[in-house]
């Protein structure tokens, strides 16, 4: 389970050449706002520490809004914004940017008053010197720490982790309520407060708490090889728009006997049959996963998406692919949707047979499909040897490679592949993580 | 980046830890090793005097090194009261500075402001 984020993924994605529009996006939409208020909240004739001042709270103020909006799981807004990886890397990003102008912020005005009068830096930053409305500074920046300071420990459970990342909502708020007391209802502040509270309020209640989730019904569950269940989904209403390769999140609900854990985790989709039934394969990491282990037929469950832009622009050179595990799924859905329209090689990497899934749809496959290869490999400690194996496959800086598995497998295949002279722009793959 | 926040936050609470040393360094100046000086021409005031003048009926503040008592002049001041309060009996000169998108008062505010002066911070 990629939300199990402990066991981190890479996941497949198509990075088309022509996507330099998805790659700067979420950039775009972070930096864009962020300079404008900056432009807009320009200090004039004021001293150079205390414009600093001014300019690193606005500054901040801007990209930690902007970082709320980039957290909005929205698939029409995920795919103008470039999919949820890029918009979930720039979450960070601002995030982490906005922390430090912050930081800034009370320093550079204690330096303001330094330079006016030794005794004027501390009275601007000790808290029994100050009002509320810099009591509420103070602890928006105390809970931003706090916040971080959780998300940045990574032996927190996953829940756990999550219920403290809302420290961070709230410490925004309480920033946008400092500002409001200090200056008022200025337009700039009203526009970031609303814009806050629309984040915040879509992610919370449409996607957190499901409102905009579809209703689904387990009708078959399969059990794998190797400890992976392969679940079959039907729409209850209105089905999804999934294209093979993309993931949805899925939150189960309670069956006769099955009791689901009921928060939304993502799962990448490894069939689309007709009447927009899905089918998602799910492999026991986590706690949640591990539960799902004895779904039964029946149990509703609730689902958002498609999220993922895998092979939104098909190049017509010839791919690579390379599975590792339970990253096989989005490549079966592609499998099973149509026949391969260009060469295609599939190097299966896995433990040992008994822990691969799909091997038997996957050999049929290969003998019927004339332009389907497929290569598989067993490597019971450590990691397979790449050089033999990509030894094997014929004109491998040609293709475009697909890369989906664990993060150690892709980063220890990436050497060897530019070795083998393939373009880096021709490597695809996804550092997901859903934390 | 996880590196990045520890390192910022812990130069942050030691930039916080130093401006209070180097307050508590000039706090504890013995007060006999300050020489005498001449009866300032204007009546000078410490903050702590400032200090006890923070009521909306007896509201002090100190602006940029002199001390105004601007008590007559509250219930004509342009913005809510809850903004302009809680600087009464404070050292207000980020206030005065910063008033809305960060910009200071008008050269007229100035002006009206030398009209409540009664004295300077000593």
């Amino acid at each position: 389970m990629r939300a199990a984020a402990a066991k981190r993924q890479a996941q497949l994605t198509a990075r088309p050449h022509s996507a330099w529009a998805h790659r700067f996006a979420a950039p775009f939409a972070a930096l864009a706002p962020t300079l404008a208020i900056v432009w807009w909240a320009f200090p004039e004739d004021l001293p150079l520490w205390r414009s600093i001042a001014i300019v690193s709270a606005w500054a901040g103020s801007g990209l930690l809004v902007m970082s709320l909006v980039l957290m909005v799981r929205e698939p029409h807004a995920a795919r103008l914004l470039g999919g949820l990886e890029s918009m979930y890397r720039w979450h960070h990003r601002s995030g982490m940017i906005a922390y430090l102008l912050l930081l800034c912020h009370p320093l550079t005005l204690a330096l303001d008053g330094w330079i006016e009068a030794p005794p004027l830096a501390w009275q601007a930053l000790a808290p029994w010197a100050q009002s509320w409305p810099l009591w509420l500074g103070w602890s928006a920046l105390l809970l931003l720490m706090f916040g971080l300071t959780t998300t940045f420990a990574a032996r927190l459970p996953y829940r756990r982790w999550r219920a403290f990342h809302f420290a961070l909502g709230l410490g925004v708020l309480l920033g946008l309520a400092h500002i409001y007391a200090l200056l008022g209802g200025a337009d700039m502040l009203l526009l970031l407060i609303i814009v806050t509270a629309v984040a915040l309020g879509w992610r919370l209640i449409a996607s957190d708490l499901g409102v905009a989730a579809r209703p689904y019904r387990v009708t078959q569950v399969t059990h794998h090889v190797g400890g992976m269940i392969e679940v079959r989904l039907m729409p209850c209403a209105t089905a999804l728009a999934v294209s093979p390769g993309q993931f949805i999140l899925v939150a189960f609900g309670d069956g006769h006997t099955y009791h689901g854990c009921g928060e939304y985790h993502p799962f990448t989709v490894s069939g689309i049959e007709a009447g927009g039934s899905l089918r998602v394969g799910i492999k026991a990491l986590g706690t949640c996963s591990q539960r799902l282990q004895s779904l039964e037929p029946g149990v509703l469950v609730r689902v958002q998406g498609p999220f993922g832009i895998f092979l939104s622009e098909s190049p017509s050179a010839p791919q690579l692919w390379v599975a590792g595990g339970i990253g096989i799924t989005p490549f079966m859905a592609v499998l099973r949707a149509h026949p391969c329209n260009r060469p295609t090689t599939l190097l299966y990497l896995f433990r040992n047979e008994a822990d691969a899934a799909f091997l038997d749809e996957l050999a049929a496959l290969a003998t019927t499909d004339p332009q389907f290869e497929l290569i598989t490999d067993a490597s019971d400690k450590g990691l397979p040897d790449f050089p033999e194996l990509l030894g094997k496959i014929g004109q491998i800086a040609a293709r475009e490679v697909y890369i989906c598995g664990p993060m150690p497998m892709v980063e220890a295949l990436l050497p060897h592949l530019r070795q083998m002279g393939v373009a880096a722009e021709s490597i695809h793959f996804e550092r997901f993580d859903f934390r | 980046m996880r590196k990045l926040f520890i390192i910022s936050t812990a130069i942050f609470w030691l930039a916080v830890a130093g401006f209070w040393l180097a307050d508590f360094r000039t706090a504890t100046v013995p007060v006999a090793a300050v020489p005498p000086v001449a009866e300032p021409a204007v009546r000078g005031y410490l903050l702590v005097e400032v200090a006890w003048h923070a009521k909306p009926d007896d509201c002090w503040m100190a602006i940029d090194g002199s001390v105004y008592d601007i008590t007559a002049y509250l219930p004509d001041h342009p913005s809510e009261p809850e903004l302009i309060l809680p600087w009464c009996g404070k050292e207000a000169t980020q206030a005065w500075q910063t008033k809305g998108k960060g910009r200071s008062h008008s050269p007229r505010a100035n002006q009206l402001l030398e009209k409540y002066r009664i004295g300077v911070l000593s």
